[in-house]
């Protein structure tokens, strides 16, 4: 791992700094941090993360690449926005802004996203991200309002021979009873080795409705670290949606923190992987007030030699009574060198709480195929309805039919 | 039409057909009936083409050796059988399943596809034959489906793929009167001089509903006895222990003595 110099001086040039000095202290991550198991720890040691770089490529028309929404959009390169592929225009009550720009005009609107501290800085690529990413969408929603249109987030990772790897930042704030959709398409260009590390703050005050999903779609030449951090005011509601699909190792990491009373967080996911690919889900809810509701739900489908992984925590804090926290993880292994990690976490120290868990490995239903095949449906059809059947139930869960088709054509497009 | 001859299956070392003979003329309807465990299932999955049985002996349809060709082929050559257990498939849509099926087997036998529009016809006139409504096509291939939904459901299929040759493994079972009305209602309505059925049954109830030409009986995994409608009326009255303790005689394994006389 090399490290440059840091970029130009802002108002969280120390925190950023102090973020760098975390990493003395806790070193990377190895194989014995149980969040970082299945990480390729030699491969990210040979990333470069680090300031924006320059693109030394073309960057394809990425129209063809993402789902249509229509709405305001904010594209990301190498961890620079880029002007000329986004349109900041948003309706009344929502800004939509840049991270670099808002760091240099109003950095107290980002102050959580950067200022942690130590003992919140638990992995060194959290710490890298802090140091590196200053540049990045600031989306705010104000009081009352809803959104009807879905914010785009596009982050595409171009890497040169250099190993680079890019840090970018999203800070989402839905002000009080507010709503809106928040789409972010992770992608990458070309066939050389390089990694993204993208990390989102949202903050949901009381009784608003935030819908994320999360598209990951980067090439397997790629390392992407994906990392959501949400805190939730009373009565608001979370819904997350994350479909990891692409990159050598691909990780989806939430952090979702209760903090109001009856806050809510809907959250499910689908990962699906081919040949060598790793996909690693690492999801914690903390219930830290009364009376909230979680439901995780993920699902994997893992082809070749492939392997998924679930790491899904359920923390209920004391005082946290009338938690009421589900959890399922259901896979679908379709080689026999096909593996997957699954792993509940229940840390639960309040009363009157209702926790759920389970978990399932399976393969095809043989009874399914041959029921399909005797209605004439051939071996391959069938095997291809029944996968699709299993994972079309995460993407049915997505509000906006544009993301729906561009899975099902992403889904597919790639097993046919 | 179809012509089954010395027909045995086994799985690993148990025996389970031991040398059936049927012959099922074109548009006669069988009855095959029998105690639990007397291979009726067997029979019916055996001509369907699951896995996990070694088979060996004769089944044709139309000259074509069924034996021979995979489920989804025979499916084409027009065997359809409806399941005494029907599979859940979460995630798939019944219409698209459906539609799907319909046109794997056409496409099979060389025939144009059946766009979405003429396919909503089809489904329409086979909802209606089985009292089902729209919401049925909308939903998970028998995902939560009642016992009498699920059952509708492959008589639903049968109405869509119009086959040649249908076997009816226990239709019955698991229904009650009114929904046995409603299915017996649509397998008549399909009876015709080019498509047979054999409907298994454990019960003579069934065949007061579906008349058929012909009645088997079935004991250790050979047909025992057959003959017309009235042999099912004597199997009501008496039940299979005559049909059983003729199997028993057969075994020359198992001493008699102290058997009743």
């Amino acid at each position: 791992m090399t490290t440059t110099a840091l970029p130009d001086s802002d108002p969280s040039a120390a925190a950023r700094l102090d973020a760098l000095d975390r990493i003395g202290e806790i070193g990377y991550p190895t194989r014995r941090d149980e969040a970082w198991r299945y990480a390729p720890h030699r491969q990210l040691g040979e990333l470069s993360f680090g300031p924006p770089v320059e693109v030394t490529r073309a960057v394809p028309d990425l129209d063809a690449r993402i789902p249509e929404l229509g709405g305001p959009r904010i594209v990301i390169v190498n961890g620079l926005v880029d002007l000329n592929r986004s349109d900041l225009a948003a309706p009344d009550g929502l800004h939509v802004s840049t991270l670099a720009d808002t760091l240099a005009e109003r950095p107290e609107q980002v102050t959580t996203h950067f200022e942690r501290s130590g003992d919140e800085i638990t992995d060194a690529y959290l710490a890298v991200n802090i140091a590196f990413g200053n540049d990045g969408a600031v989306i705010d929603v104000a009081d009352g309002v809803t959104v009807d249109v879905p914010i785009h987030i596009v982050d595409v990772e171009v890497p040169d021979t250099t190993a680079n790897a890019s840090c970018t930042g999203v800070v989402v704030h839905l002000g009080r009873g507010s709503s809106a959709t928040v789409v972010e398409t992770h992608l990458g260009v070309g066939r050389v080795f390089g990694g993204s590390n993208i990390r989102t703050t949202a903050e949901l005050d009381d009784d608003a409705t935030l819908e994320h999903v999360l598209l990951q779609d980067v090439p397997d030449t790629q390392i992407h670290l994906s990392r959501v951090d949400v805190t939730q005011g009373r009565r608001s509601t979370f819904r997350a949606r994350s479909f990891n699909l692409g990159a050598a190792y691909g990780r989806v990491a939430y952090d979702v923190l209760l903090a109001g009373e009856g806050a809510h967080a809907d959250m499910s996911g689908l990962y699906f992987g081919f040949g060598d690919q790793v996909l690693d889900q690492q999801v914690t809810v903390v219930h830290a007030a009364k009376d909230c509701t979680s439901r995780q739900s993920y699902r994997g489908v893992l082809d070749d030699s492939s392997t998924g992984v679930f790491n899904g925590g359920i923390d209920v804090r004391p005082g946290a009574d009338g938690t009421d926290a589900e959890q399922s993880n259901d896979n679908l292994l379709l080689s026999n060198r096909a593996e997957v990690n699954t792993q509940p976490r229940l840390e639960i120290l309040a009363d009157e709480v209702a926790c759920k868990h389970g978990a399932t490995v399976g393969q095809l239903d043989e009874t399914a195929m041959y029921y399909m095949r005797s209605r004439g449906i051939a071996a391959d059809e069938a095997r291809r309805l029944l996968i699709n059947g299993f994972a079309d139930q995460v993407v049915d869960d997505v509000g906006i039919a544009a993301v729906r088709t561009w899975l099902t054509h992403r889904l597919g497009h790639d097993h046919e | 039409m179809l012509h089954v001859k010395n027909l045995t299956a086994a799985i690993g070392d148990k025996q389970i057909l031991k040398g059936l003979d049927l012959d099922v003329g074109d548009g006669e309807v069988h009855a095959i009936m029998g105690p639990n465990g007397s291979g009726k299932s067997t029979f019916a999955h055996a001509l369907a083409g699951r896995d996990g049985y070694e088979i060996a002996g004769e089944a044709t349809l139309d000259g074509a050796d069924l034996l021979d060709m995979e489920p989804e082929e025979r499916a084409a050559a027009g065997v359809f059988m409806g399941f005494q257990y029907p599979v859940e498939i979460p995630g798939v849509n019944n219409m698209y399943f459906l539609r799907t099926a319909l046109n794997s087997v056409r496409k099979a036998r060389g025939e144009t596809e059946v766009g979405a529009r003429n396919f909503l016809q089809i489904a329409h006139e086979a909802m209606e034959l089985v009292d089902m409504n729209e919401d049925f096509l909308n939903r998970a291939v028998n995902a939560g489906f009642s016992g009498g939904e699920k059952k509708r459901n492959e008589i639903l299929q049968m109405a869509v793929m119009q086959p040649r040759l249908a076997i009816l493994d226990e239709t019955d079972s698991g229904l009650d009167i009114d929904a046995l009305r409603v299915i017996a209602g649509g397998v008549n309505a399909l009876r015709g001089p080019d498509r047979s059925m054999i409907v298994i049954t454990h019960y003579q109830r069934l065949l007061d509903y579906i008349k058929p030409d012909f009645v088997h009986v079935l004991v250790g995994g050979r047909i025992v006895e057959s003959g017309d409608y009235t042999l099912a009326l004597h199997l009501e009255d008496h039940g299979y222990a005559d049909f059983v303790n003729t199997d028993l005689n057969d075994a020359p394994e198992r001493p008699l003595t102290g058997a009743p006389s």
